[in-house]
């Protein structure tokens, strides 16, 4: 660390010309008395300051949080010898602000004496938050000399996109092999009451239904329908982006996919994810919170890469993208590219749902407010929604989401056919 | 709080000229002296201050061309002290500007700050008390050598200048 001048200094010799020059041209001794304490102070600024040293820890209160969540970051400092000013300030990302205390200090610290510093800061947006660590500045006397140094901590926390809560799924046509909460066709053991027949050897006591066995004369048992789960794949579109940091279709998308993977993992469905963009990134169906963790990791990293190419569907694994899975596709539907991937999972006879969110308001939120903007608004989002009744006239299943409202509003008013009787989660 | 101090040396700036003759020329001075100060204080500049204590040491030397006072020290020395505390004072109001601070800091500045202007006040003592005793030791002499030495200073003083203004204050990201 080098002792560096300040612009003080500058200040300081003006004046001190400006004494002397006007001493000279005067001929008077008063005004050479004035540069007096000025020299001074600039010969007392430019004094050797020892070699300052101090340790420097930081602690941060979660590695992993969500959306409009706080994180406390707390700073530890220790004088090693003396230090007369010492200025912190620790550089706030963008999408994080302020929410108590300040990112900028400072402190005087004798020798051995130690120092804690905490402020809070609110995560706005999705994304890998990563705190590089403070600047650290030592003032000399009057502020005439610096030395500066940046303490070299890159600590990272995972905003994940932020969770609601939903009721109203979307009910997968199809169901699998493991246990769930969705009444299957096939009977076995279960809750759900299905057909009854004539008792046999092997049937349980405890199946018997007493009312038909009364009403027919022989023994009759109740068959149940057993609770199967199902694949669901959340198929996020990463081709284009609108929208104001932090508020883009993208990141709407992902706040969705997040809160659907929640939901459908918490009726125990396995659920995978394919991000289909510039890269082709999927996660394979599972379940159970260690698959949310999956999820979220990769929903953090979700984002516009631009190309050309387009990926064909057939890239992906029949693993990943089951037959029978439901299909939840989140997309601005913005880019022909993706127009044709849905086309070709309907055609393929996928149970599929496409989550249209919107473009209009994302982009509506960084244009300015103007008339001219107001009806381009309106004719865009006129021009979407006759665009968006000609997919459904080729078949596609699609609600609108503004990303305003909360998803579980927008899957209400969605209608799907009953094909199979719907156990309560 | 630290701008009201501010404001205040500022005023104490104009005093001296005042104090001497409040002439309409050093009533536009100490005006102007004000203004350019205030403002400054108010936006929390150093140039700008710097230009309005500039002002203040120019109506310093009107006031005594004007008047033809005899030498007087105190208010010279006093007024140079003001100075450097004003400095001082603007240019750490500046940085601390949005920071979180302590009393503690602000009382330790203050007595470093006092403590300099101290030993510059003595020095200003010293000097004067000989330069005094050496004009009455080099009668009639003195004049050229003053002249002399007054313009090496002057020379140092510019290249000095020259010398910070290529330089600049160390990078540090401000929030």
């Amino acid at each position: 660390m080098s002792w560096r001048s300040t612009t003080l200094n500058v200040s300081f010799l003006t004046l001190v010309g400006w004494a002397l020059f006007l001493g000279v041209l005067t001929g008077r001794a008063d005004l050479a008395l004035v540069a007096v304490p000025l020299v001074v102070a600039l010969v007392a600024g430019r004094r050797a300051v020892a070699r300052p040293r101090w340790t420097l820890s930081r602690e941060m209160s979660a590695d992993r949080l969500f959306e409009d969540e706080r994180v406390t970051v707390t700073l530890t400092l220790r004088a090693e010898g003396a230090l007369p000013l010492v200025e912190l300030l620790e550089p706030l990302p963008p999408r994080v602000r302020l929410e108590r205390g300040r990112n900028h200090a400072f402190f005087t610290l004798r020798s051995g004496e130690e120092v804690r510093w905490t402020f809070a800061l609110r995560c706005g947006g999705r994304q890998q938050l990563r705190l590089d660590g403070p600047h650290v500045r030592l003032w000399g006397p009057l502020g005439l000399a610096a030395t500066e140094t940046r303490h070299r901590a890159p600590q990272t926390v995972a905003v994940y996109p932020h969770i609601t809560p939903i009721r109203q799924l979307p009910r997968p046509l199809r169901t699998q092999t493991f246990v769930g909460n969705y009444v299957s066709p096939a009977q076995g053991e279960g809750i759900e009451p299905g057909d009854i027949r004539p008792f046999a050897p092997g049937d349980h006591v405890r199946h018997v239904n007493w009312r038909a066995t009364l009403r027919l004369g022989t023994l009759h048992v109740t068959r149940h329908h057993r609770e199967r789960n199902a694949d669901v794949v959340l198929l996020l579109d990463s081709l284009s982006e609108v929208g104001a940091d932090g508020g883009t279709v993208v990141d709407v998308a992902a706040r969705g996919a997040a809160a659907l993977a929640a939901a459908y993992l918490a009726r125990k469905d396995r659920v995978g994810l394919i991000e289909y963009g510039g890269l082709l990134r999927w996660v394979k169906p599972g379940s159970g919170r260690a698959q949310l963790q999956r999820l979220l990791d990769t929903l953090l990293h979700a984002s516009v890469i631009f190309t050309y190419v387009t990926r064909e569907l057939d890239l992906i694994p029949p693993r990943i993208l089951p037959a029978q899975a439901l299909v939840l596709a989140l997309s601005p539907l913005l880019d022909a590219r993706f127009l044709r991937v849905l086309t070709d999972l309907a055609a393929r006879g996928f149970d599929l749902v496409v989550i249209a969110v919107s473009p209009v308001t994302a982009a509506r939120a960084v244009a300015s407010r103007s008339p001219v903007a107001d009806i381009a608004a309106r004719l865009w989002a006129l021009e979407r929604r006759a665009q968006l009744d000609e997919y459904r006239r080729h078949g596609l299943t699609i609600i609108e989401w503004d990303g305003v409202q909360p998803l579980d509003v927008a899957l209400a008013a969605l209608r799907r056919p009953r094909h199979r009787r719907w156990a309560a989660g | 709080m630290m701008r009201l101090a501010a404001a205040v040396l500022v005023t104490a700036l104009v005093i001296p000229a005042l104090a001497l003759r409040p002439s309409p020329p050093i009533t536009w001075l100490a005006a102007a002296t004000l203004v350019v100060g205030g403002a400054g204080v108010v936006a929390l500049s150093v140039p700008v201050v710097t230009a309005g204590a500039s002002l203040a040491v120019i109506a310093y030397a009107l006031a005594l061309l004007i008047v033809e006072a005899p030498f007087g020290p105190v208010a010279a020395i006093a007024l140079g002290a003001t100075l450097v505390l004003l400095l001082a004072l603007v240019h750490f109001a500046g940085r601390i500007h949005g920071a979180a601070i302590s009393l503690r800091v602000i009382a330790s500045q203050l007595r470093q700050w006092l403590g300099i202007v101290a030993i510059g006040v003595a020095a200003a003592l010293g000097l004067g008390a000989g330069g005094a005793l050496l004009a009455v030791m080099l009668r009639g002499a003195t004049l050229p050598v003053v002249a002399a030495v007054a313009t090496l200073g002057a020379v140092i003083t510019v290249a000095g200048v020259l010398a910070l203004l290529t330089r600049e204050d160390p990078p540090m990201t401000r929030p």
